[in-house]
């Protein structure tokens, strides 16, 4: 018990990083190397609001939503929209801006050349202060649960619920989908397509920051910390199927059910091992994703 | 000068250029020179698969990393102090354990054959080329394409990489084989501060080159460049794309691991970081950066971005920002240079003398996809 709840915090993780990229990735066909960043990014946020603002955990999430949103809408304006429709070219832009971000990081955003240092930022790691009430546990079916774990997973919940609105019941969500099946129609119909890739890069990237920010909690946080995320997360998104949504959240669940429970049973090391063997297996024999019973 | 003539008169320039270098060189600038043309060797595979067949794949560091670890085992069983058995495996064993390279950790036995350090150079590169054998057999085979090979394949390097960290009493663990003995063919030392392993790399890469020419301006290489842009089509006209595929991704997989074992001999050291994801898109980069439809682009890419990271690392005030500016340059290089320094190359003679030639594309440059 104490592992499937373990495999579902991890999977809460990957499904909030991974709904970002897929929100990104079906969207408008880019693989985001960079998205990684904007969990560390997220992650930096809270460190810095706690230590200098005094801000609390649960005040930093849209803070960090917010803060992620805008370098996600900056890097798609300024880099990303030149790129569409070649994607390999996107991923090794990506990467290059995911290097920056780093060591912007690492250098105090460019201060540290002149000699001024920021608390809270620098190639050191870092820890946030996490509210007494989520460091608890509970007992629950006979197993111990710590409360910042049933607390992500709620968090994975209400954000997989909120892009679901965003997505089917909103004039935007329409718009959206309308991009990703036929960006020349949609355009052609009016409507604006590069606004809508705009915002849903923004967005996705919004969603990354959020799970920086729960990663923060539980773990320490460092400039480079950012990129086994996003290889992760780019394997639950091609193996739950791009633009779906449930697939997503269930290839997250499996995923990471997978990795906890191999990891407990032989050792951390073969827990990864045996992910990926599980993802190479699934593009190889389902490439369209595990849960798609219709291609368009 | 026709765009052909030129391009023939960079490569000679280029090569005669590497020839006299090392006599301007210190002997610490001898060895980081060689290990960048080393990485040349490395982007020059990529420039083969991505370049002509349009294959990227994300972990050929792992049949780099393959290559230098073979050829990393039996330089460790020839040093001395490795006798009869790896320092890392009396560091590992059971107390009790034989001191015998047989059984003294499970696995070991493996190890014997590297005893002789031409099975250390032939695995060197069979070993990377049989496993590219298998992996690409199941991904061409299943017609997977694109950006699922990438994927497929920086998997395939994160295991790898995992599974060498984990096996620690075989392999170093994550501090890899760092007691390395010289390379010694036929009683002759190969020192990795002298001139002697800077040649060595620079005939490889000359013959990697003479090589990737010879089979890639042929027929061979005109089919690779048919099923990159159109598959489907390549295939209703009768090639086997598959095995075309294959051939390729086995050929960029065995000159990795080449470059893997002379890294070896360069650098002295074999780690798991040589799999890593970030190194597998570096190299990746530094084909993009020379041009990655270019032989010659590649090699070149390899060895600015290298070198101009090198200074920038010497230099107190430069060493911080240098990631930044390579992240910028990968950024500036797809964006406005997508053909890299060869296809601005390409470009300056296209535009010089679009009279003069016929419009017969040179393979060496073809535009990227």
């Amino acid at each position: 018990m104490e592992t499937f709840v373990i495999g579902l915090s991890i999977g809460s993780i990957l499904f909030m990083v991974a709904l970002g990229l897929a929100i990104i990735y079906g969207t408008m066909k880019v693989i985001n190397l960079a998205h990684g960043e904007m969990v560390m990014i997220g992650a930096y946020t809270t460190v810095l609001a706690t230590k200098h603002l005094g801000f609390n955990l649960y005040l930093c999430i849209p803070l960090a939503f917010l803060v992620t949103a805008a370098f996600g809408y900056v890097i798609e304006r300024t880099v990303v929209r030149r790129l569409y429709g070649r994607l390999l070219d996107t991923l090794l832009a990506t990467w290059g801006i995911a290097l920056i971000l780093q060591q912007l990081i690492r250098i105090h955003f460019g201060l540290a050349l002149f000699g001024i240092h920021i608390d809270g930022l620098g190639s050191d790691l870092q820890n946030v202060p996490v509210p007494s009430e989520l460091q608890q546990a509970f007992q629950f079916l006979g197993a111990n649960i710590p409360v910042y774990r049933a607390f992500i997973f709620v968090m994975a919940l209400v954000l997989g619920a909120v892009s679901w609105w965003l997505i089917f019941k909103t004039r935007f969500g329409s718009q959206l989908r309308a991009v990703s099946v036929a960006r020349n129609t949609a355009a052609a119909c009016g409507i604006n397509d590069k606004r809508v890739n705009t915002l849903a890069f923004a967005y996705g990237s919004g969603l990354a920051g959020i799970a920086g920010v729960l990663v923060s909690g539980f773990k320490t946080v460092s400039p480079d910390m950012g990129t086994p995320y996003v290889v992760d997360a780019f394997l639950v998104v091609v193996a739950g199927g791009v633009g779906h949504l449930m697939g997503t959240l269930l290839s997250a669940g499996i995923l990471g059910e997978v990795q906890s429970f191999v990891a407990t049973w032989l050792n951390d090391v073969y827990g990864r091992t045996v992910l990926f063997t599980v993802v190479i297996l699934i593009l190889l024999f389902k490439p369209q994703g595990l849960f798609v019973t219709k291609s368009r | 000068m026709t765009y052909r003539s030129a391009s023939l008169v960079a490569y000679v320039a280029f090569f005669a250029l590497l020839m006299v270098l090392p006599f301007f060189l210190n002997s610490f600038w001898t060895n980081r020179m060689a290990t960048y043309l080393v990485y040349s060797i490395c982007a020059l595979g990529i420039a083969m698969s991505w370049g002509y067949a349009g294959i990227l794949s994300l972990g050929q560091g792992l049949f780099f990393g393959m290559g230098a670890y073979m050829l990393a085992m039996s330089l460790t069983l020839a040093d001395p102090s490795n006798n009869p058995v790896p320092e890392l495996m009396l560091l590992n064993m059971e107390p009790d354990a034989v001191r015998d390279l047989c059984c003294v950790t499970t696995g070991s036995f493996l190890w014997i054959p590297f005893r002789w350090v031409t099975v250390g150079l032939l695995a060197g590169i069979v070993v990377p080329c049989i496993l590219a054998a298998l992996i690409g057999y199941v991904m061409f085979k299943r017609r997977t394409t694109g950006v699922y090979v990438s994927i497929i394949t920086l998997a395939f390097a994160l295991i790898g990489q995992l599974l060498i960290i984990n096996n620690q009493p075989l392999t170093g663990g994550f501090n890899g084989l760092a007691s390395l003995a010289a390379l010694e063919v036929a009683g002759f030392e190969f020192d990795p501060y002298g001139p002697s392993v800077y040649y060595l790399v620079t005939f490889t890469l000359l013959a990697v080159t003479l090589l990737a020419r010879y089979l890639l301006s042929g027929r061979v290489g005109q089919v690779l460049k048919a099923i990159r842009e159109d598959e489907a089509r390549a295939r209703y006209l009768g090639y086997d794309v598959e095995n075309y595929k294959l051939f390729i991704f086995c050929v960029s997989a065995g000159v990795a691991g080449l470059a893997g074992m002379l890294f070896t001999v360069t650098s002295e050291f074999a780690a798991p970081s040589l799999m890593a994801t970030s190194f597998s898109i570096s190299m990746v980069i530094w084909a993009a950066t020379g041009g990655r439809a270019s032989l010659l682009g590649a090699c070149i890419g390899a060895l600015i971005v290298n070198f101009i990271g090198s200074l920038a690392s010497e230099s107190a005030t430069f060493q911080p920002v240098w990631p930044i500016i390579l992240g910028g340059l990968f950024v500036f290089v797809v964006l406005v240079m997508p053909n890299g320094i060869a296809g601005l190359f390409k470009d300056f003679f296209d535009r010089r003398s679009a009279s003069a030639n016929d419009g017969r594309a040179v393979p060496a440059t073809a535009e990227g996809s």
